[in-house]
């Protein structure tokens, strides 16, 4: 503490002491509990698709498939929402989830390297796409959508280009693919099996990493100092947040997260498709970001919501299939939940500030 | 705002900051001339001066930003170089910019440790201690008189006066040597600056910390202030005591032109200050 004597409390206080009214307390729950809002979505959604399906939707089997995709997308979604809460987007990491386990297949099959190895090898090369994504973007001064609009193109093509677009079909190592990608859930299998078990672990893996993040973010410097330079950067600066360092890193976290759960995606279909990853499942995973109630206007997220977010979209994508609509229906939906969770949020942002004193 | 009587500034104050013969000039634009300032132990100084007056710059060569061309900075007798505000803050200058640097998004709390957090080990992991820095803000704050309606809110939904009770209680809290204020009255309401100037009482009443206050206008500031400067085209026109003073008179030296020769000629009417 400062050598200042204390003052008497109260008697020379300045500033005025604002009653909370009932309206104030919700909107101030609804912004700290953004994921609360979400879930109550997701939650009437499950119930919908069960009763739609007589009962289909929760079936082990259905499950997983829905899990499957919402890992993969959630994955991406969560390392799409850090980079947010830093004011910047990272349209290349479909392109990373291509070239990370082509790599580690590629290596695999002509120099007979193991996929555990390729794999930390794959997520390495995520996270160096990523640094230089950001290093680009805050060095150079160019807007991170152009920057990694370049870089999907420039990867993309790469990816392409090695065995012209040719598949590799990855080898099967156990139990590397039973931990990290296990094939989907047999209607023959027990839940209490190896196989039953495993079926999940796509998606626990992301639950894990969600949960990594969402710590490093609320309860950590590096996540205080990455809303510090989403919210204000200059402000930031001029406190000593190295505000330039954080979103390089938060492109590097973004990276390896794409580049893993690429890696989960190809030990699932034993195959590196060179297009694994189309800029769609990256627009899908921003998708997410915003259904779960993350702004694009920096300085605020929530990667659990993220994870919500992308149990939405993979339960519409593959729930109302299910039910019997079209596949292409589900767009329609997500696009209105997209434009409706954007509105919601800027709304409650909006309302929040104007009631300040 | 608070109405206790504020002791004199005492006759033997050590001397905490002599800048001396200080120009500078951006290209051809000549910012400041041959200015110098005197800062004492537990002082409240007033910059006064319009737009384009040399005020800020004066201020950024202080706080590290701009490097002046001639003249030496004195800081606790010796003599200091800032190559950077890192450097001016290690000599305990703190500066609140008119933006001041707040983090709407995070909580009071936050950010008044933004930079310097505490942290707890739990199973190894280094983690804030929110509990600890929320306990901590909550004293400092109350130490200060500065009262907001939660230290768990978030900045953005205080107001302007509050915000920057807030920034200048968290430049407070590392121990500074000198506080300089830009404009912390600008864009504040009538109410709002009370509790700005009240803040600044406080501290004056403590006599701990030098203040360097930069404003438009000395009206609003007179009563909280030891000391006025008017910066004119970038030289000290006016040197004057607000002990010595009335508000009426410095408004009709003003009033009577800037020109360096003209207040000379008008302050020797009245009483010059401690050039």
């Amino acid at each position: 503490m400062p050598p200042i004597e204390p003052l008497k409390a109260g008697k020379n206080a300045v500033g005025v002491k604002a009653p909370h009214t009932m309206t104030e307390r919700l909107l101030i729950l609804l912004s700290r509990y953004r994921e609360a809002s979400i879930a109550v979505v997701a939650i009437v959604l499950v119930i919908y698709f069960q009763v739609g399906s007589d009962g289909g939707f929760l079936s082990p089997q259905f499950m997983s498939v829905v899990l499957r995709d919402t890992g993969r997308l959630g994955l991406i979604a969560a390392a799409e929402v850090m980079l947010m809460i830093t004011g910047e987007i990272d349209l290349s990491l479909s392109a990373i989830f291509s070239i990370a386990p082509y790599v580690m297949a590629l290596m695999s099959v002509t120099w007979g390297v193991p996929l555990a190895v390729g794999a930390v090898i794959g997520v390495l090369i995520g996270v160096l796409v990523g640094a230089i994504n950001g290093i680009i973007t805050v060095r150079f001064r160019v807007p991170s959508l152009i920057t990694t609009v370049g870089m999907l193109f420039f990867l993309q093509g790469i990816v392409v280009s090695i065995y012209n677009s040719q598949p590799i079909v990855a080898p099967v190592e156990q139990p590397f693919n039973a931990i990290f990608g296990q094939s989907l859930y047999q209607p023959s299998d027990a839940l209490l099996s190896w196989h039953g078990v495993t079926a999940f672990t796509p998606f626990l893996w992301t639950v894990l990493i969600v949960l990594a993040l969402a710590l490093a973010l609320n309860r950590t410097t590096f996540g205080l100092h990455t809303i510090a330079t989403g919210s204000n950067i200059i402000g930031a600066r001029e406190i000593g947040v190295r505000a330039d360092r954080m979103k390089i890193y938060n492109f590097m976290i973004a990276g390896g997260c794409a580049a893993f759960a690429g890696i989960i995606n190809t030990a699932q279909f034993t195959s590196a498709d060179p297009q694994a990853g189309s800029p769609f499942l990256t627009l899908q995973a921003i998708a997410a970001a915003v259904i779960g109630g993350t702004s694009l206007l920096g300085g605020s997220g929530t990667v659990i919501g993220a994870l919500i977010g992308a149990f939405v979209v993979a339960s519409l994508n593959n729930g109302l299939v299910m039910i019997g609509a079209q596949a292409t229906v589900s767009d329609i939906y997500l696009g209105a939940a997209i434009i409706a969770a954007m509105i919601l949020s800027i709304q409650v942002d909006r309302l929040r500030t104007r009631r300040r004193l | 705002m608070n109405t206790q009587t504020i002791p004199p500034l005492a006759a033997d104050a050590p001397v905490v900051l002599e800048m001396s013969n200080i120009s500078k000039s951006f290209g051809a634009v000549t910012a400041l001339v041959d200015v110098s300032i005197k800062l004492r132990r537990g002082e409240v100084l007033a910059l006064v001066g319009d737009n384009g007056a040399g005020k800020s710059t004066l201020i950024k060569i202080l706080s590290g930003f701009h490097q002046p061309d001639t003249g030496t900075i004195v800081s606790q007798g010796k003599e200091v170089r800032f190559a950077s505000p890192r450097d001016a803050r290690a000599q305990g200058i703190e500066t609140v910019y008119q933006d001041l640097a707040l983090i709407g998004d995070l909580s009071v709390f936050h950010n008044m440790f933004l930079g310097r957090e505490y942290h707890k080990r739990i199973l190894g992991l280094n983690l804030l201690d929110n509990r600890k820095m929320r306990e901590q803000a909550q004293i400092y704050l109350d130490t200060l008189g500065i009262s907001i309606p939660s230290v768990n809110s978030t900045v953005d939904l205080l107001s302007g006066g509050q915000r920057q009770c807030i920034a200048v209680a968290r430049s407070i809290y590392s121990s500074p040597k000198i506080l300089v204020l830009d404009e912390p009255l600008a864009a504040l309401g009538v109410r709002e600056s009370a509790h700005v100037l009240g803040l600044i009482q406080n501290l004056r009443q403590q006599r701990q910390v030098s203040v360097i206050l930069i404003v438009h206008n000395y009206n609003q500031i007179f009563e909280v202030c030891d000391r006025i400067n008017f910066l004119h085209s970038g030289e000290v026109a006016l040197d004057a005591s607000t002990a010595d003073t009335s508000e009426e008179e410095l408004i009709r030296i003003v009033k009577s032109g800037l020109g360096r020769k003209a207040i000379d000629a008008a302050a020797a009417e009245v009483r010059p200050g401690i050039v």
